[in-house]
């Protein structure tokens, strides 16, 4: 019987032998091209329109005239140079607060004895989900300086001061406030993995809490820190909504907005907003790649070999400020904006005398939502919007799963350049994105232009590096160990990853498939540029009523999208809860 | 009740099958229409609003219930960008393009083909700037104000000038924002004065995109006064909004757009059917009366409320100045008024 296992053994171990030789290069190469049509293909139509004043598609690569003349012009314009500025410094400070905000939190979560401390760290994650042109028209609702509702309360109350979010104070608020969970999901972790005794030293060295959380606390975890104030500055430069709703009134562009004018402006310019989408993406190469430097440094500073529990520290009476500090942010940023859109939703017109006017119940009504869904392309946006949720989850879904193993789990040569080209997309923004699609897929045959397919790979390209980091941290969770005893039984590798990796994976693969969702339906960049009359998004309904000037049907189709996401995600969290105790039981 | 109702069924049904002969001359031969309902759809690209655009349908669906219209609405330029790519990629979908921006639509004569509705002689000259291409929609600019805010509205477009509303009173729409601000923007200058500019950039104006959203903040109150396309104001003042809009006597600048069919149409008949029916006397009148449009009809079927045709003229630019000037003055429009491109 030995003898048998032993020659079926080498046998399986012979078999596997053959196609690996092959199967590996096979693999690589397959995921390689993959990524070049989704990614580089396109990149290179970007490059190629900032490099040169014509179309690839109506002119063809026979006028191609490469010449650096049009980038330079770009790069010495001054508006561009003002555009670059603003976008640094509003996201600069906007990253600023988001640390500050993300910070406190994850320690009040993490390291402290505040009441409701699961309840916090769930709501504290909700901005996530806001669409940001919902956020941009929210506040621009309350915080306008003539009429918005803030300065009418503040009125009331016969306070003087006044707030003015048309303002770079305003966009930096907006921005810190709703991109602070980027730095709390990092520094959160890191808290957590900690090893608590070296600020037991300081303390046993004489430092009060209070020295030891600056001193000793915040340095350890830096590197995590870094990383999540590079992502949330990489995810703010990128972001239109906000500086277009806030911003365009105070006349402050940003690199975004900038670009978004040039090609709706008449005569469009194009290759001049390709040339600001190069810069915008050099900008954001090299801050994706001082993240990764930093990544490397983290998993050394903070992740230590032995078991322990994070410290809670007993806050005595001050963890009702804690508490209270938890509550105001969850106003602010969930609260507040949703009355204001509720408000602009019911109310027939937005002009608000006084106080007492926002009590008048004959200004409120469902006029907005009766003409919303009147309007047939409502129902179908929503559709479609669901539609391409769902294909751009499965395939992305697949997709990052294929990369994530490839690239963790094994040692392919070509596994680094696959790495590579996932990450790349992080760097380009969203509303060039889509004239970069449209210019590289159109031409090609089968039809695929027109259809809900190519939103999806859109989509499936855009957000491949968040679905592989947000898959790669689960494959990292699962020990080695298991596939290797897998494989001494002589499983083949496909077999094992159906058997082990994929069950024990699944909380992972949901997880970032459910990102994906959510993503899809706020993605508005590039579906501008890909939809047609049939497949038509909600995100591109949504800037149509943006753009016509409707504030009331703004409102009221971003508390329906806003309710359809929620519902998603309630069945979607319901479903990983489902898969989670599933694979707890495989494992 | 039963039998009244299988009745009005009956009436309703011969209504819609059988036109008068009168209207049926209007909107193009029986087989045009019979050719058109075989088709039986046709997709309409525009650069208008999505939901002015959806009332358009919805009127002519009234009329020819067979025909349905997919639409594919996105901003001026962008819109051009599609035409263009999706053409050169033989994969144009477009039967019908609606544009405000005739110089723009001019360099795309080639994709479009030769079209003339059967009231063509009731046009504008001025207003045609290719045979292939008719101003199924015609919009003119009105001065705008809070009713709430603005105690001594303005009556002149000379009033936009005066000290009494300074500090981001008057909102703007910048200059290079297409073909219907640029039209403004002309008649500004060549109409009110070469200084007209200066003087009302002195009065720090409030500077937005696009008219939508200037409309917006207008009956919000975040301004008090605009110049505005009638259209974009108007309806918000039918549904009550507290904002009124009058016609200034020193001209009304209108902006005809170019609309045509295209070469490549899948649904030729259909095509012309809809743009007869909007350039159709019937078709300008729904326009005047439901979307607040100008007409470029010689004679207007009808006025908009507040319109003396005896004091109020039309201005149409002259086309090849629309194009000549464009450039340079848009340079200088943002310079004065700090507008940055």
């Amino acid at each position: 019987m030995t003898a048998t296992s032993t020659a079926a053994l080498a046998e399986a171990t012979d078999s596997a032998a053959v196609p690996r030789r092959w199967g590996a290069p096979l693999w690589v190469g397959a995921l390689l091209i993959v990524l070049t049509f989704l990614v580089i293909y396109p990149l290179l139509m970007l490059l190629f329109g900032a490099l040169s004043d014509s179309n690839p598609v109506v002119d063809g690569f026979g006028k191609f005239r490469p010449s650096l003349d049009h980038f330079l012009k770009v790069l010495a314009n001054e508006n561009v140079h003002l555009a670059f500025f603003n976008a640094l410094a509003a996201c600069g400070g906007g990253t600023i607060l988001a640390v500050a905000i993300g910070l406190a939190f994850s320690w009040i979560v993490v390291r402290t004895n505040t009441p409701a401390k699961r309840f916090i760290a769930g709501a504290s994650l909700i901005p996530l989900f806001v669409p940001p042109l919902v956020a941009g028209v929210a506040w621009s609702i309350l915080g306008s300086p003539k009429t918005g509702l803030l300065n009418t309360v503040f009125k009331w109350i016969g306070i003087d001061f006044r707030v003015d979010f048309y303002s770079m104070a305003g966009l930096i608020l907006v921005f810190g406030i709703y991109y602070a969970p980027y730095v709390y999901m990092f520094t959160s972790s890191a808290l957590q993995n900690m090893d608590p005794s070296l600020e037991e030293a300081s303390e046993v060295a004489g430092a009060s809490a209070f020295t030891t959380l600056f001193t000793v606390t915040f340095p350890l975890i830096a590197p995590a820190i870094l990383a999540g104030s590079l992502l949330s500055f990489v995810v703010m430069l990128g972001i239109y909504g906000v500086p277009a709703a806030l911003g365009a009134p105070a006349n402050i562009n940003v690199l975004t907005t900038y670009i978004f004018q040039l090609t709706a402006w008449s005569p469009p310019l194009y290759n001049t907003a390709a040339a600001v989408a190069i810069l915008l993406m050099m900008v954001t190469a090299i801050l994706v790649w001082a993240q990764q430097r930093v990544l490397i440094g983290k998993s050394f500073a903070t992740v230590a070999g032995k078991a322990f529990r994070p410290r809670s520290l007993n806050l005595g009476p001050w963890r009702w400020f804690t508490f209270g500090l938890a509550l105001t942010y969850l106003f602010v940023v969930v609260v507040l904006p949703t009355l204001a859109l509720t408000i602009a939703a019911f109310r027939k017109f937005l002009f608000i005398k006084d106080f007492d006017a926002l009590f008048d119940a004959k200004a409120y009504g469902w006029f907005h939502f009766a003409q919303v869904f009147d309007n047939p392309l409502t129902m179908l946006s929503i559709w479609n919007t669901l539609k391409v949720g769902v294909i751009t989850a499965l395939l992305g879904g697949a997709l990052a799963f294929a990369i994530g193993y490839t690239v963790t789990r094994t040692h392919v040569p070509g596994r680094k350049a696959i790495d590579l080209l996932s990450t790349i997309p992080v760097a380009i923004p969203g509303l060039v994105v889509g004239v970069a699609y449209l210019w590289a897929w159109i031409g090609l045959p089968g039809g695929l232009y027109g259809t809900i397919w190519i939103l999806a790979l859109a989509f499936v390209a855009r957000f491949i590096p968040d679905t592989v980091k947000a898959l790669s941290t689960s494959f990292m969770q699962i020990h080695k160990e298991l596939e290797e005893a897998a494989w001494i039984s002589g499983r083949g590798l496909l077999s094992t990853i159906a058997t082990i990796v994929l069950p024990l994976a699944r909380p992972g693969v949901v997880a970032s498939m459910t990102l994906l969702f959510v993503l899809s339906i706020r993605e508005l960049g590039s579906s501008l540029f890909l939809y047609t009359s049939d497949t038509t998004v909600m995100a591109v309904l949504l800037l149509d009523y943006y753009e016509g000037g409707n504030i009331g049907k703004t409102a009221a189709f971003s508390l329906v999208q806003t309710a359809i996401l929620a519902v998603l995600l309630g069945l979607t969290n319901w479903l990983s809860r489902g898969a989670a105790q599933s694979s707890a039981r495989v494992g | 009740m039963k039998r009244r109702s299988v009745l009005a069924g009956l009436a309703g049904a011969a209504a819609s099958w059988t036109l008068p002969a009168a209207a049926q001359d209007e909107f193009g031969s029986k087989d045009l229409v019979a050719a058109a309902e075989k088709e039986g759809s046709l997709t309409y690209y525009t650069a208008n609003f999505a939901e002015v655009e959806q009332e358009v349908i919805k009127a002519f669906n009234k009329r020819f219930p067979k025909i349905k219209v997919a639409m594919v609405r996105a901003p001026g330029g962008q819109i051009i960008q599609r035409i263009k790519t999706e053409a050169a990629a033989g994969k144009l979908a477009a039967d019908v393009v609606n544009h405000s921006d005739r110089g723009l639509m001019k360099d795309l004569e080639d994709l479009f083909q030769d079209y003339t509705p059967p009231n063509a002689a009731d046009y504008r000259p001025d207003a045609l700037v290719s045979p292939k291409f008719w101003p199924g929609v015609t919009l003119g600019w009105a001065l705008a104000y809070n009713t709430e805010l603005v105690k001594n509205p303005p009556k002149t477009w000379m009033d936009l000038t005066k000290e009494e509303y300074k500090g981001k009173k008057i909102g703007q729409v910048v200059g290079p924002s297409g073909g219907t601000t640029w039209t403004r923007v002309m008649f500004e200058r060549q109409v009110l004065g070469e200084d007209y500019w200066k003087k009302q950039a002195a009065l720090q104006v409030a500077l937005y995109p696009s008219g939508a959203p200037l409309s917006d903040a207008l009956v919000r109150g975040e301004v008090s006064i605009a110049p505005l396309l009638y259209n974009i104001i108007y309806t918000k003042i039918v549904e009550g909004a507290p904002a009124e809009a009058i016609f200034a006597p020193e001209g009304v600048p209108i902006i005809p757009y170019a609309d045509g069919i295209t070469k490549t149409s899948k649904s030729p008949n259909a095509a012309k059917l809809f743009m007869n029916w909007r350039l159709s006397k019937e078709g300008q009148t729904f326009a005047i009366k439901s979307l607040g449009n100008i007409t470029s009809l010689k004679e207007p079927p009808l006025f908009p409320k507040g319109w003396d045709p005896k004091i109020i003229k039309v201005w149409v630019p002259k086309f090849d100045e629309f194009e000549k000037l464009r450039d340079g003055w848009l340079e200088e429009w943002n310079k004065t008024y700090g507008y940055r491109q």
